[in-house]
């Protein structure tokens, strides 16, 4: 019983040869790299799974947008995060922190760091930082390893 | 409640069933599922007057199942993009068949041209089936062309799903399946259909005490024969209809929950993300393309330059976002000479001026206008302009695609998925058969997402990656580089006689898209009147915004009939009722409206109230709007917004679009402006396109009379028209200054 396919395929076959106006193909294709390999630009896919650092760096990216980490801590819509794991919660001069943060009493260690990323609602409950769930444990890991790489 | 999966993809090894053709069937666990068939044999004549409302989506199925645990869902063809489609949809369908609103789900329909009939039938038959049968051999062909061809007309837009698919397919699903189950209990108990009543999903025979769940005759009712022309309720037997039920769609979108086409995940595969850059003068192409930085940007994977648009793909938005925006590009001379604003609104008064009081395409013309102008107590004269629009929905325009394979397959959110699929296919060099469009809830439409450019725009990245891509435009792009609502200018003159009546009405304008009437105010009783159209280049690629022409002619027309009654020393309200002898539907909702705003009492000095009347999309809205201009500019305080839309299927629904497309028309009459420079749109974002804001938004009460039950209105549209001209007319009367150009911002910068 494939007679009826056979027949949506011809009809489609004349359909395609009326048409006769696909859009164009690119002008210019230029192929960086595949998806899923390679993270950064010159890091291969092994250097990025060997070097926490560097995958950390690329998974920041969604974070880059709110926090700053270079020094001297300019803040964004998030306070700057350079040198902040061992650094006191709600210590960035200048950045108005949610009273939640500001009296958390934290400490930014590894572990701690990591229980707010996983989630920043239940580690903080009324902290501004409504956008930053990280939920894959591994992530999370690379960006708290860059993250302490950010120092002087 | 909403179920928003999908059927099974359709497998090539199972077989129809007769049963299933004739449009009903059993579906896996005793679950009874009912399409309204449409094939040929079955044509649409059979099923009689009730569905001949010569749309398409008439033809377009609506279907309902019902489950094991007594759950009726409404399958929806048409798409949920805030207006409540979903939810009133299924409440007419509920009705009809009597079932409990609190068992009742909402589904999706899929995007299938031949969903119509192969999906029905492969969706409940046995999951997924294509093959026909030997007996159906001969029409298959003929019927896949028919329907493919009639099926791209599932649109949702013109206010129309609740008038044409509500009315003329899902109440009839509904009545047709009750009158099934009926059968199928009379059957087994024994007892006349007659004396077997149904209410709440339960079945009842008074006489035996016996009772049963519509769900224990689920399978025996697909047994009985499919009635084609089922009775319909009489009003007075209307049980959801015209009430408040609870809205389906709300739960999921209060807990967040709801999926909308930007939330698109294909699951099991890694996402890209792609940012585009159109040309930003239309028509125009990419000349030339430096992206040397952006190579070397982080997270990028492809750089594209698909001629008419730049494209960049990477791991993450920002990321192709930061990259697009790190490349420079040169672009071709435009062809227009349309460079700024000044130069369309020059060619619009061009081709005025060369239409003159007589010229231009006639749209409408009656009685003698040169000779009542001649014989004219009074006359006046008036210019009215309007600028483009943009849509500014909320939900950017974006677009998920994976090509692989010779296949599409498309995650959006479109008011058009066939439209859409066919624009990907065609663009793409596949058959229709190839692509799949997946449509979620719409994070808004007006007319934007009829539009198919970035469902295409989209596929050609997908096409040329070969892997999944989700294409996001920015806000800026959303602004700058899509359709919009024409800039259009329009001018009057009239003729009054000596007791002060409209004798001669005289208008001509440039542009007219849709509906047809949109610039004529039939309700009035004018003798002699010439309406023209005086087509004029428009720069900017035009789509249908909400309440499409209306939006712009309501303000010309209800502006300067306004003028008009000042011009005849009358109140604008009585100028206007004396004109609605004919009209006694109108009349009824211009004193409603009165009434509500206590029209005859004098406003604070400094304030001022306008009144605006207008009949679209089947429904008659007039409104009233009250402005305290004591502070120099307009602050907006009330809007009364009486409404007749024949009959309100869900009221609070109703009033909910009616307060919607009074702020969508308060804030375009106020804020909206895309103009141009250099050939480009100047707007990018809300800080420069602005939008009325919470703390400017006027208390508005909505009251509705049902005025005929029989000829329904529509709801998403309507309430939009009036609020322009009303607004306008307010600030004439608060300050004796007539705006004649949108958006008023501007006259008090």
């Amino acid at each position: 019983m494939h007679r009826s396919a056979t027949l949506v395929m011809a009809a489609a076959a004349l359909l395609l040869s009326a048409c006769g106006s696909k859009a164009e193909d690119p002008v210019e294709q230029i192929v960086v790299r595949q998806p899923g390999s390679a993270a950064a630009p010159g890091a291969t896919a092994a250097s990025a799974a060997n070097d926490p650092v560097t995958a950390g760096k690329v998974a920041f990216a969604t974070c880059a947008a709110c926090h700053a980490v270079e020094p001297g801590n300019a803040s964004g819509s998030g306070p700057g995060l350079h040198g902040v794991v061992g650094r006191a919660a709600g210590s960035v001069a200048g950045f108005a922190y949610s009273e939640a943060m500001a009296k958390s009493g934290i400490t930014w260690t590894a572990g701690e760091l990591d229980a707010f990323l996983a989630n920043p609602a239940g580690k903080v409950p009324g902290t501004a930082m409504v956008a930053g769930q990280v939920s894959d444990p591994e992530r999370r890991a690379a960006i708290i390893a860059y993250l302490a790489s950010l120092k002087d | 409640m909403n179920d928003m999966t999908q059927p099974p993809q359709r497998s090539r090894t199972a077989k129809w069933t007769r049963r299933g053709f004739i449009g009903a069937g059993v579906l896996a666990g005793g679950a009874l599922l009912i399409g309204v068939g449409v094939r040929p044999g079955n044509p649409v004549g059979k099923l009689g007057p009730v569905v001949a409302g010569g749309e398409g989506e008439q033809l377009i199925n609506s279907w309902l199942k019902i489950d094991a645990d007594n759950i009726v869902t409404a399958i929806v063809p048409h798409c949920e993009m805030g207006q409540g489609a979903h939810s009133v949809l299924a409440q007419m369908l509920a009705d009809e068949l009597d079932a409990d609103w609190s068992l009742v789900r909402v589904m999706q329909a899929p995007t299938d041209g031949s969903y119509v009939v192969t999906d029905t039938i492969r969706g409940f038959v046995a999951p997924g089936t294509l093959d026909a049968p030997d007996w159906l051999e001969p029409t298959w062909n003929g019927l896949f062309t028919r329907i493919g061809q009639l099926a791209d007309g599932l649109i949702t837009g013109g206010s129309s799903s609740i008038r044409t698919t509500g009315q003329h397919t899902m109440r009839i699903a509904g009545a047709a399946a009750r009158q099934m189950l009926v059968g199928a209990a009379a059957k087994a108990w024994g007892v006349p259909a007659a004396e077997i009543s149904t209410a709440n999903s339960i079945l009842s025979h008074k006489a035996s005490g016996r009772s049963a769940p519509y769900a224990q005759f689920a399978a025996a009712a697909a047994e009985q024969d499919m009635p084609q022309t089922p009775a319909l309720k009489a009003p007075k037997d209307y049980r959801l209809m015209g009430t408040d039920a609870p809205r389906t769609d709300i739960p999921a979108k209060v807990n967040g929950t709801a999926s909308f086409g930007i939330d698109a995940v294909i699951p099991g595969q890694t996402m890209t993300y792609a940012a585009v850059r159109r040309v930003p003068v239309p028509g125009t192409r990419v000349a030339k393309m430096d992206a040397g930085a952006a190579k070397a940007m982080p997270g990028v994977l492809q750089i594209l330059n698909m001629g008419d648009f730049i494209a960049v793909v990477a791991d993450s938005y920002w990321q192709a976002q930061q990259a697009l925006n790190a490349i420079t590009a040169e672009y071709t001379a435009p062809e227009s000479a349309i460079r700024s604003s000044q130069d369309q609104f020059a060619r619009f008064a061009a081709a005025l001026d060369e239409a003159g009081d007589t010229g231009g395409k006639e749209v409408i013309g009656h009685g003698d206008v040169p000779a009542a102008m001649q014989s004219a107590a009074k006359t006046i004269s008036a210019e009215y302009q309007v600028p483009y629009l943009a849509h500014a929905p909320l939900e950017p325009m974006n677009a998920t695609v994976w090509v692989r394979d010779g296949q599409c397959e498309i995650w959006t959110s479109t008011q058009v998925p066939l439209f859409a699929r066919s624009a990907a296919a065609k663009a793409l060099g596949l058959s229709k058969d190839d692509v799949t469009v997946h449509h979620p809830l719409l994070g808004g439409g007006f007319g934007r997402r009829l539009e198919t450019d970035y469902v295409v725009m989209a596929a050609r990245i997908g096409q040329a990656t070969g892997y999944p891509v989700k294409m996001i435009w920015s806000r800026e792009e959303d602004t700058q580089k899509g359709l919009f609502r024409c800039a259009d200018m329009s001018r009057f003159s009239a003729g009054l006689d000596a007791q002060g009546r409209l004798t001669a009405y005289n208008n001509v304008f440039t542009q007219r898209h849709d509906p047809a009437d949109a610039c004529d105010c039939a309700f009035y009783d004018i003798p002699n009147k010439s309406i023209r159209v005086a087509e004029a280049e428009l720069h900017l690629p035009f789509a249908a915004f909400r309440s499409v022409d209306h939006s712009q002619q309501a303000f010309f027309i209800e502006s300067f009939i306004d003028e008009a009654a000042q011009a005849a020393g009358r109140d604008p309200l009585d100028f206007r009722l004396a004109m609605l002898g004919k009209s006694p539907r109108h009349k009824a909702v211009l004193e409603k409206v009165a009434a509500m705003a206590n029209w005859g009492t004098k406003p604070a000095a400094g304030w001022g109230r306008g009144i605006a009347l207008t009949e679209s999309f089947g429904s008659i809205v007039a409104e009233v709007v009250e402005v305290d201009m004591t502070g120099g500019k307009p602050r907006l305080t009330n809007v009364w917004c009486a409404a007749d839309p024949g009959f309100a299927m869900n009221p609070d629904g109703f009033r909910n679009q009616m307060e919607g497309g009074i702020v969508f028309g308060l804030t375009a009459a106020l804020y909206g402006e895309i103009s141009l420079k250099d050939g480009a749109v100047e707007q990018g974002n809300f800080h420069d396109y602005r939008l009325m804001r919470l703390d400017e938004c006027p208390a508005i009460a909505v009251e509705i009379i049902n005025g005929n039950h029989e000829k329904l209105g529509g709801a998403g549209e309507p309430g939009l028209p009036p609020a322009a001209p009303a607004l306008a007319n307010a600030i004439f009367a608060a300050t004796g200054k007539r705006l004649r150009a949108l958006p008023i911002a501007k006259h008090f910068a």
